[in-house]
């Protein structure tokens, strides 16, 4: 157990993690939680994650993997393939056009961020799915889905943030 | 050596290019995705139903803690409510006791009659159990995935039903998976009846906890209380499962509340009635000769 090995270790767990964690959180997103207010308006996981890092590490969350997580995910819940994809895709390049003047804010900023590329992406997903279905489809569970993870993201984002320092400070 | 920079300069400049267009590429490919969806559903239904039956086994690992922490939030609900609950339930059990006498006079007088009538029962529905693997918790979609599949003899359109009465029916089967769409599910359409008055509608999902009552017959008469169950009419459902009852009629809407309990539902019965098939190759009725003059 050389230094040198743990430390090889520790970057590959970090670089890794991002991967890690958006696959858990698709497959977190479609598990049968019970709790009555979240039974339909669950928080967007995924989103968070792939805003989150997107913006701090944008080189281990390639688009093409954005779109792969994107596509599992509109696979396992249900809806219109593709609707995730594209909406996922787009906020992965917000999050990369507005990367230099988000990354080194305070946190409010970046959360004011996130609400802005979050609102977008709700919407993006409430007008292709109503339109894929070709039914007016109550925006009222997905304004609520949104208010729910943009109280979490704080939590999300430490959580997010720790998975990055925490083996190099152990 | 002239030649070799231009090549690489070439390779450069191309590189340049793709990398410019790749993500525009990746954003084609989603819209892509979603046009083949929309335009064959079979394509995107097998590889979707592939793509389940391999995230089955591990959603069914995520599932059992999930179903821990659903237990235990459960539980503190329960205490909360339980003095009320006592109270409604020794209520409802006097009201069933009630219904049980009334339902084993039944039991003997239909017995008697159908040796009289020498009635032919129709086939007997066989159930499959399954697990709920996956409910997406999403704004737009009620749909639940369950660890059983093709294999155990799940099929496309069969019910799905809960103790307390219809959750569903099949849409997606896969090896070992498969998809419900859940009667609130703003796609869902049932026949049904009101028990009461034998009046037809159809139930109508819109992803609210209670569906509504559409194309109803004009002066049809419905109360708050009423229960709605399946009418058979249209071959997806056999007739007379319990699906709900009326929450609340107003000039706009007719709400039905479903009896299934969707906090608490973990195992659900596959219904196969076997009335797949009699339906769409029905013989026509037989017509009358009109009479020679």
């Amino acid at each position: 157990m050389t230094p040198n090995f743990v430390q090889r270790l520790d970057r590959l767990a970090r670089q890794l993690s991002p991967f890690a964690i958006c696959m858990l959180l698709v497959l977190l997103s479609v598990a049968p939680l019970r709790v009555p207010v979240l039974s339909s308006a669950a928080p967007l996981l995924p989103l968070m994650a792939i805003f989150h890092f997107g913006l701090f590490r944008p080189a281990l969350l390639p688009p093409w993997l954005v779109l792969a997580f994107g596509l599992l995910l509109d696979l396992l819940a249900g809806g219109p393939a593709g609707v995730n994809a594209v909406v996922l895709l787009m906020v992965r390049h917000f999050v990369e056009a507005n990367q230099r003047f988000l990354v080194d804010k305070p946190f409010p900023v970046i959360w004011l961020g996130y609400a802005l590329a979050s609102a977008g992406a709700v919407a993006g997903i409430w007008a292709l799915t109503s339109f894929l279905f070709w039914l007016p489809i109550d925006p009222r569970p997905a304004i609520l889905q949104y208010l729910i993870s943009l109280a979490l993201y704080p939590l999300a984002a430490w959580v997010f943030g720790r998975s990055q320092t925490s083996m190099r400070t152990a | 050596m002239a030649d070799r920079i231009k090549v690489g300069q070439l390779t450069a400049s191309l590189r340049g290019l793709a990398q410019r267009f790749a993500f525009g590429m990746l954003v084609l490919t989603a819209f892509a995705v979603m046009v083949i969806g929309k335009a064959d559903t079979i394509i995107i239904e097998r590889v979707r139903a592939a793509v389940v039956d391999v995230a089955t086994p591990v959603l069914n690992v995520i599932a059992r803690p999930v179903q821990t922490v659903n237990d235990a939030l459960a539980e503190v609900h329960d205490m909360i409510e339980l003095r009320g609950e006592l109270a409604r339930l020794r209520e409802e059990n006097a009201r069933l006791m009630s219904w049980q006498s009334v339902a084993q006079r039944l039991e003997a007088e239909n017995k008697a009659l159908r040796s009289f009538f020498a009635f032919r029962s129709g086939p007997q529905a066989t159930f499959i159990t399954a697990r709920v693997v996956g409910d997406a918790g999403s704004a737009f979609v009620r749909s639940m995935l369950l660890n059983a599949g093709g294999r155990d003899g799940v099929e496309n359109g069969q019910a799905v039903m809960t103790s307390d009465g219809l959750a569903g029916r099949i849409t997606e089967v896969g090896e070992a998976s498969a998809r419900v769409l859940l009667i609130t599910d703003i796609n869902s359409r049932i026949p049904i009846l009101v028990e009461r008055t034998r009046d037809r509608a159809v139930l109508a999902g819109d992803n609210s906890r209670q569906p509504r009552l559409t194309l109803m017959p004009p002066g049809m008469s419905v109360e708050a209380g009423d229960r709605i169950v399946t009418s058979g009419h249209g071959g997806t459902y056999p007739a007379g499962l319990p699906v709900g009852v009326v929450a609340s009629v107003s000039e706009k809407s007719v709400r039905v509340e479903p009896l299934v309990d969707w906090t608490r539902l973990e195992f659900v019965r596959v219904v196969d009635f076997g009335i797949e098939g009699i339906l769409p190759s029905a013989p026509p009725p037989p017509t009358r000769r009109p009479p020679l003059p």
